[in-house]
């Protein structure tokens, strides 16, 4: 993590606690239990006041920040003034929203430029909730959307893919265009291997070669319904070319790595790369060639 | 499998599979037998029990917690009611310059007096139309020809604009019009109010003049189409066709005439029994022969989109509103609770207000059932009084027997009006029902479409849904 804001960084990041009320086997930084709130919050608060004033983005992420509580809240308000220009991207599991005064009091501080980024992990209530390793989770986040549209706060919905879920990737897109129509985009993830997701493997490690043709069905359905998609973390060689453009480079840039294959690839420079915190690489990775 | 609870849904058989659809018109296809398995609590499909669970055709709790989900989406669905009436019918006039073999509106010969509405009958009923509560208005001027009468749309639109200084709503028009006689001056009001011309077109001119009574009909209605879009830009004159008995014959034809013509969509129209069209004979053989004229056209129509050609059929893509998207439509002839009243009023040159564009019609053959009281009356009296409230009871579908357990009922509507014209009585008795009939055909053929030829079909539909 960066100890200093930059403009254009995709990775301004506010990290407000480690502890999270969920336990998704996947997750690539586990929670930790200790009461690390005010730590963050001063730390936090520093970066915020030091920051550039045209920085175009801070991403607030934990863990599950609105563990935090009010400190949350303080914190956005301190983001929104000493940096009003400056969009505030909420990685959040949702459920606190569940409670409509939450989604509310959200708007109020954050107003126009706050926006929340929330996991789903299946259609189905079961699957979602053994996935976030917390039974009713699904419940909370579902309602936690539906009051976050209905206070007009911009969501994107993210689904990182995993063994458990990749199955059902186009009911998912059907799923979430009929009872969540008014999401604002979605974010289809490769998973990165680290924390849980190489302790779970066995149960939940799955290779984009295995489920590129359900994403790209279930992308396309949407993209035909204007629901706007992008794909996170798949390298370009592992995508259809008609699909590229739904690629973005999404790794945070202190984290992407490329292959030595890749400098022999003429899409380099458009690809997302790869974790370097990842323990393993995807299979099926082939440069395209410099002809192309 | 877990226990679990049923939610309200239908089902029906169509191409080998199961097809369910619960009362928000989600649609989910199975393999025959599903239904038989869910009620048996016997599933073995563990993907189909979860999508069972997840699109609200059962539930895991016997008190569903995701009920404010569905509750919220069953108010999407019905959001057509949120602000009510928000068509505003203007029959100006009875005159007209055609002879339109199907006229549904009893028109009267081009010179013909006292079928005409006054300025102060357009003040009184633009004043009415201001009692609604919609936030969105739009004037529809019908005839006879309302063009014949280009002084009283001037001064209704412009009476409208006026009053809503204060009122603030959002003001839209349409002129129906067969495009014979725009003058000038009613284009360059047209332009300046935006106004939208809604013209008659029943296919190549063999067809259209035969229809229309007159042998130059087709080449006037193309000089004023023509017309009209030099003035109004292209976007502001679309097509409506009525299939005669002629027509019945030539589904591509008249498609053909609608690409070349330069438009995007076509609304393939049955005849309504109302007017003369209600003489026509055998009404069985005709609602037989336009279904397959239907799903003749339709194929058609894809076939033009496949090409690479968009185009759309505007009944099909009401209906696929309904089933592939979690919105609602306008159209009022496909609603429950019913478009009359609730989506639809109309100000008759008569000086009476009636529940549909059909109630008029109908008081043209001596039928007053519709005719909710004098355009002089209060909003109140006429909205809330016992004629409407009699409707009230008998126009959601969701309560009317051979509608309540229909697998399609949530595509469909409550027509009390129909129902009356037709088979004498509001209620309506659906076996014998040719709207039901030819809803049922339409609706259950483009479920085919989409069973048989998914990845075909899929992509055109939701295409012309965006």
């Amino acid at each position: 993590m960066k100890e200093k804001f930059e403009i254009d960084s995709n990775s301004n990041v506010l990290f407000v606690t480690d502890q999270c009320n969920n336990h998704c086997v996947m997750c690539c930084q586990p929670p930790k239990m200790k009461n690390d709130f005010d730590y963050h919050f001063k730390k936090n608060v520093s970066l915020i006041k030091s920051a550039p004033k045209a920085t175009k983005v801070v991403c607030v992420t934990g863990g599950e920040p609105t563990l935090a509580g009010d400190r949350l809240f303080k914190l956005i308000k301190i983001v929104r003034e000493n940096l009003p220009e400056t969009d505030i991207q909420i990685l959040s599991n949702g459920r606190i929203f569940a409670n409509h005064e939450t989604a509310h009091l959200l708007k109020e501080v954050g107003g126009d430029r706050v926006f929340v980024g929330v996991p789903l992990h299946s259609d189905y209530a079961g699957d979602h909730d053994r996935i976030a390793g917390c039974k009713g989770a699904y419940k909370e986040t579902m309602l936690g959307l539906y009051n976050l549209g209905d206070e007009g706060i911009p969501v994107e919905l993210r689904i990182v893919i995993n063994k458990m879920n990749y199955r059902r990737l186009f009911q998912m897109a059907e799923f979430i265009f009929k009872n969540l129509y008014f999401v604002d985009w979605t974010a289809w993830m490769a998973m990165e291997d680290t924390g849980y997701a190489t302790k779970n493997a066995k149960h939940i490690w799955i290779e984009p070669l295995e489920y590129i043709p359900q994403l790209c069905k279930a992308i396309s359905y949407l993209d035909e319904w204007n629901i706007p998609s992008s794909i996170f973390n798949i390298p370009l060689c592992l995508l259809p070319q008609e699909y590229h453009h739904f690629a973005v480079q999404s790794i945070s840039d202190w984290k992407t790595k490329y292959l030595d294959i890749c400098d022999n690839c003429a899409l380099k420079e458009q690809c997302s790369g790869l974790f370097a915190t990842s323990k393993s690489i995807f299979k099926g990775l082939k440069p395209y060639p410099k002809s192309f | 499998m877990k226990r679990y609870a049923l939610l309200p849904f239908n089902f029906t058989r169509i191409s080998g599979k199961e097809v369910l659809i619960n009362e928000l018109g989600d649609m989910l296809i199975t393999p025959i037998g599903s239904v038989q398995k869910i009620v048996d609590h016997s599933l073995d499909n563990e993907e189909l029990y979860k999508s069972l669970v997840a699109n609200f055709f059962i539930s895991e709790e016997l008190l569903p917690s995701l009920l404010d989900v569905y509750a919220s989406r069953l108010r999407l669905k019905k959001s057509f009611l949120d602000d009510r009436t928000a068509l505003h019918i203007f029959v100006l006039t009875l005159r007209c310059n055609q002879n339109c073999v199907y006229c549904q509106a009893s028109s009267r010969e081009e010179n013909s007096i006292h079928c005409s509405m006054t300025p102060e009958m357009m003040e009184t009923s633009v004043k009415l139309m201001f009692r609604s509560p919609s936030p969105s208005l739009t004037m529809e001027f019908q005839g006879g020809e309302p063009s014949l009468e280009p002084k009283i749309i001037k001064y209704g639109i412009e009476l409208a604009e006026e009053i809503n200084q204060q009122e603030c709503r959002k003001l839209s028009y349409v002129l129906c019009s067969n495009c014979r006689s725009l003058s000038d001056e009613l284009l360059q009001i047209c332009k300046q109010y935006h106004v939208l011309i809604s013209t008659s077109l029943d296919g190549p001119s063999c067809i259209h003049n035969k229809n229309r009574g007159r042998e130059d009909s087709y080449e006037k209605t193309m000089a004023g189409i023509q017309k009209a879009r030099e003035v109004l830009g292209h976007e502001y004159v679309s097509a409506l066709m009525t299939t005669s008995e002629l027509a019945l014959d030539y589904p591509k034809e008249i498609v053909d005439e609608y690409v070349n013509d330069g438009f995007t969509d076509i609304f393939l129209r049955a005849l309504n029994p109302y007017g003369l069209a209600s003489d026509n004979e055998d009404w069985d053989k005709y609602n037989e022969r336009f279904i397959t004229f239907y799903k003749e056209a339709l194929e058609y129509i894809i076939e033009k989109n496949k090409q690479g050609i968009f185009f759309r059929e505007d009944y099909a893509t009401i209906i696929l509103r309904k089933m592939l998207t979690p919105y609602t439509t306008g159209f009022v002839d496909l609603q429950s609770p019913a478009g009359t009243v609730n989506s639809v009023l109309i100000y008759n040159y008569d000086g009476y207000v009636y529940a549909s564009d059909e109630s008029r019609m109908l008081a043209e053959n001596g039928d007053f059932t519709f005719r909710l009281g004098k355009i002089s009356d209060k909003y109140e009296d006429i909205v809330y009084g016992e004629k409407v409230r009699n409707m009230g009871k008998i126009w959601a579908n969701e309560a009317l027997a051979g509608c309540s357990d229909c697998p399609i009922r949530a595509y469909c509507g409550a027509d009390p009006v129909r129902n009356h014209s037709t088979q004498g009585d509001m209620y309506g008795f659906r076996p014998s029902s040719f709207v039901c009939k030819k809803n049922k055909a339409i609706i259950e053929y483009i479920i085919s479409l989409m069973i048989e030829r998914e990845d075909e079909v899929m992509p055109i539909f939701r295409s012309w849904l965006r």
